[in-house]
């Protein structure tokens, strides 16, 4: 009875592993049995061992430490432009009308085709990478602001404006409070596209970076490695998804939506 | 004893016109309303009567198309705070705050508005509440809070916009009797909102009936039942001949208004 | 009335006015009809006016942002070359059957997974790795299976569109086969029934909604894949475009990429909202 239970709340926990480690099972055994080339695809064993080496030598700190720094600056940059942006686009009609083509436009422009003309105008350090990184988060932070802003209950809006309250009162009070949980889920959503974007610009064009380490090890046919780049890859986005997701849940009595 | 007016209304009418299809539509014909200093007026007719469209022109929230309404001004601050239906109390800010919101709108800094706002809480029955949130709350108790904070702004009229209509059978009837007590201490001019014909005749002293399309004031009966007025009134055959007449009233009410008859 | 009533002296009342009603000048009628065009046009023209005059007094650096007119001019020249239409119908090429591809396996692939609850709980956080992947990753991997042609190109296109699609197809099943299934089977529907007329409808909003997303994955994916291959396409003239320092025509190859971007979006878009109209979700996930 208790273990049924058990099972049932960790149900998703442990298909979740299950199929982690069978699929790891399944990778380990056809490699070892030659069914295709093993540099195809490496082995876990080997990612592993290559993983180890890294660590234990010190030569992946300096990249891991390169992209974290890429990813913080355009990231928080990006958090401190479009928020305030997005606050405005919602809260008023006519800057929302007026900025909606661009913004259209801007959205509809795959970053990865200005890397290269980021690259011409900051160079190959860090400064093109902070900008792709801001790129990469700008939008999904702003347009989630927006639509935080936008969905405040009219009734809410309406409960100042009955007291007497001013419009600015009306914003700072109920809009922003409204908006919060919708902010912190555009700030998980845009950390996510941060990341994609520091690795994909350090790829492009990069002398150091996890990014860099990827597009290094893919020339060079070291499957082992490029593995342990993406394996650290997924690691990070995980880490900070779901820290981001526990600050979510603590503001998700705030939206308007959720009643007693 | 001479009386005041805490409102006059005089000709309000209220016209939508449809963007599209420029067609007309008079949410409110024509009404004219006087309520005395102190009185429990209710507002009662069936969706579309427009009470809850005037209950809004008094608040300021919408601006009618035609009349007058003058309000009894008092000493400082608003004549008039409302209280709504349902989804009013704000999920980020706990009982307290959400009480003393009405204070803060009108000016007050935060900490006074705090501190005038707590005996408010006491008073609708919410003593030890002040530090929840609305999300711990039942629907009645936030009902309670809705109305704490109403009363915090201290305006001389109080304007309930059918505020048990979202509460189940049980609650709605202890409020109601809640709501008179309360009134009994607070001594405010209630302009209240209902399409109930118990809830309103059991509340006030003067029942307004409304109909619908266009909206238009149809009866202005005058409740004589003793106060105050305990909830066994309401079984009372007196009780019920006022609820009977009502009733007649709204049933019959078919006829549209000599206005629109013209030709 | 019978009270007793004493008007109060007049400077006791505060007065509720009407609203008064104003006539408008036509032009202002119109522009309240039309604001939303009239003023996200507005902000176009003063950007790209910005852009220009700014170009032309060198307070912004032409070699580095070019203009709006150097880029239409370059737009110009490009299209007269036969390269470019090569370029382009490559790049369509790649664009075309990689999308394809992945709707036509992402769908049924994602009903089948959400259809069975423990194998959406198993693939679940594959699907979800996969999808966070920044495709630059994998590209080298691609390239060691399929060399460096087309057919590598048009995978990584496929990688994109796939999981973009088929994680809300999934998520489309459960969400229906939570809400909807257990009133069918109270009434004993056959399974195939429910298929039909549940799920598959109800799923629709979801593949749309992953449909747009992918809009801006497969295009990414066009653009990842050339910069690595570097053979033809319009990506690869937009990467040499960077290399030879020729802005202008670089702008205008991304200019491409965002135009076909818009059309298409808008496209799915409107296909979305048709299927939304009875079924209202809002993921803002997706939104973004």
């Amino acid at each position: 009875m208790i273990v049924r239970r058990f099972a049932k709340v960790n149900e998703r926990v442990l298909y979740g592993v299950l199929g982690f480690v069978g699929l790891g099972l399944v990778w380990e055994i056809t490699a070892s049995l030659g069914l295709y080339r093993r540099s195809l695809l490496s082995t876990p064993t080997a990612i592993w061992r290559a993983g180890v080496t890294d660590f234990g030598n010190g030569t992946i700190f300096p990249h891991i430490a390169v992209s974290l720094q890429e990813f913080a600056i355009g990231f928080v940059v990006s958090l401190i432009v479009a928020i305030p942006l997005g606050l405005a686009i919602g809260w008023f009609r006519r800057v929302d009308y007026a900025t909606s083509a661009l913004l259209a436009g801007l959205n509809a422009t795959p970053n990865v085709a200005l890397i290269p003309l980021i690259v011409l105008i900051a160079g190959i350090g860090l400064e093109s990478k902070v900008i792709v990184v801001f790129l990469s988060a700008f939008f999904a932070v702003m347009v989630t602001t927006t639509a935080g802003v936008q969905s405040t209950a009219r009734r809410h809006l309406e409960i100042t404006r009955s007291f007497g309250g001013s419009q600015w009162l009306a914003f700072r009070t109920v809009a922003l409070p409204s908006t919060l949980p919708f902010i912190l889920s555009g700030i998980r959503i845009g950390a996510g596209r941060a990341l994609v974007g520091v690795v994909s610009a350090e790829f492009l064009s990069a002398n150091i970076g996890l990014g860099f380490y990827l597009g290094l090890y893919g020339q060079l046919l070291d499957t082992a490695r490029l593995m342990v780049g993406i394996v650290l890859f997924g690691i990070f986005g995980v880490v900070i998804g779901e820290l981001l997701r526990v600050v979510e849940r603590r503001f998700e009595v705030w939206r308007p939506d959720i009643r007693a | 004893m001479t009386d005041h007016l805490a409102l006059s209304a005089r000709g309000v009418q209220m016209e939508y016109r449809d963007r599209g299809t420029g067609k007309r539509l008079l949410a409110i014909e024509k009404v004219d309303l006087d309520v005395a200093d102190g009185a429990f007026v209710s507002l009662l007719g069936p969706s579309g009567c427009g009470k809850s469209t005037f209950l809004k022109i008094v608040n300021g929230l919408i601006l009618a198309t035609a009349g007058e309404i003058k309000l009894h001004r008092v000493a400082k601050g608003r004549e008039d705070a409302m209280v709504f239906q349902d989804a009013s109390l704000f999920p980020w800010y706990s009982v307290l705050d959400n009480v003393a919101y009405g204070l803060v709108c009108a000016g007050v800094p935060r900490k006074e508005a705090r501190l005038r706002a707590a005996p408010y809480i006491d008073l609708v029955g919410l003593q030890g509440f002040a530090d929840k949130y609305p999300y711990q709350l039942s629907g009645g108790m936030q009902q309670r809070a809705n109305l704490a904070r109403a009363l915090a702004v201290d305006s001389a009229i109080l304007l309930m916009d059918e505020p048990f209509a979202a509460l189940d059978a049980q609650t709605r009837e202890v409020m109601q009797s809640e709501l008179l007590r309360i009134w009994n201490a607070a001594r405010k001019t209630v302009l209240f909102v209902t399409h109930q014909i118990d809830e309103a005749v059991y509340l006030s002293d003067r029942v307004v009936v409304m109909a619908a399309r266009p909206g238009r004031v149809v009866a202005d009966i005058k409740i004589d039942l003793p106060r105050p007025r305990a909830l066994e009134v309401k079984r009372t055959p007196e009780f019920a001949a006022y609820e009977e007449q009502i009733w007649r009233l709204i049933q019959h009410d078919r006829v549209p208004s000599p206005l629109e008859q013209a030709p | 009335m019978t009270q007793r009533v004493t008007a109060a002296p007049a400077s006791a009342f505060r007065t509720i006015l009407p609203r008064v009603r104003r006539q408008r000048h036509p032009i202002v009628g119109w522009y309240r009809r039309n604001e939303r065009v009239a003023l996200s046009a507005l902000g176009l023209v003063v950007f790209f006016a910005a852009w220009q005059i700014g170009a032309d007094l060198g307070v912004i650096d032409p070699y580095f942002f070019s203009s709006p007119a150097a880029v239409l001019a370059a737009g110009f020249r490009e299209v007269q070359l036969p390269r470019f239409w090569n370029d382009a119908r490559i790049s369509a090429t790649e664009l075309g059957v990689g999308s394809l591809a992945a709707v036509l396996l992402a769908v049924p692939l994602g009903i089948a997974i959400g259809w069975y609850r423990r194998i959406s709980l198993t693939f679940d956080p594959w699907l979800n790795f996969f999808n966070a992947l920044p495709r630059v990753a994998l590209v080298p991997l691609v390239v060691l299976w399929a060399g460096l042609g087309v057919e590598m190109k048009t995978v990584i296109v496929f990688l994109g569109g796939f999981f973009s699609i088929i994680l809300p197809t999934v998520e489309g099943v459960r969400t229906v086969e939570r809400s909807l299934l257990d009133v069918s089977r109270s009434f004993r529907a056959r399974e195939r029934l429910i298929f039909t007329s549940l799920v598959i409808p109800g799923t629709l909003p979801f593949i749309a909604s992953g449909m747009r997303v992918a809009v801006g994955r497969v295009l990414a994916g066009v653009i990842i894949a050339e910069f690595y291959a570097q053979t033809s396409g319009l990506g690869v003239m937009v990467k040499r475009s960077s290399e030879t320092e020729q802005p202008d025509r670089m702008l205008f190859g991304v200019l491409i990429f965002t135009l076909l971007g818009l059309v298409l979006s808008e496209g799915v878009g409107s296909v979305e909202r048709y299927l939304q109209r009875w079924r209202p979700s809002i993921d803002l996930e997706e939104a973004a």
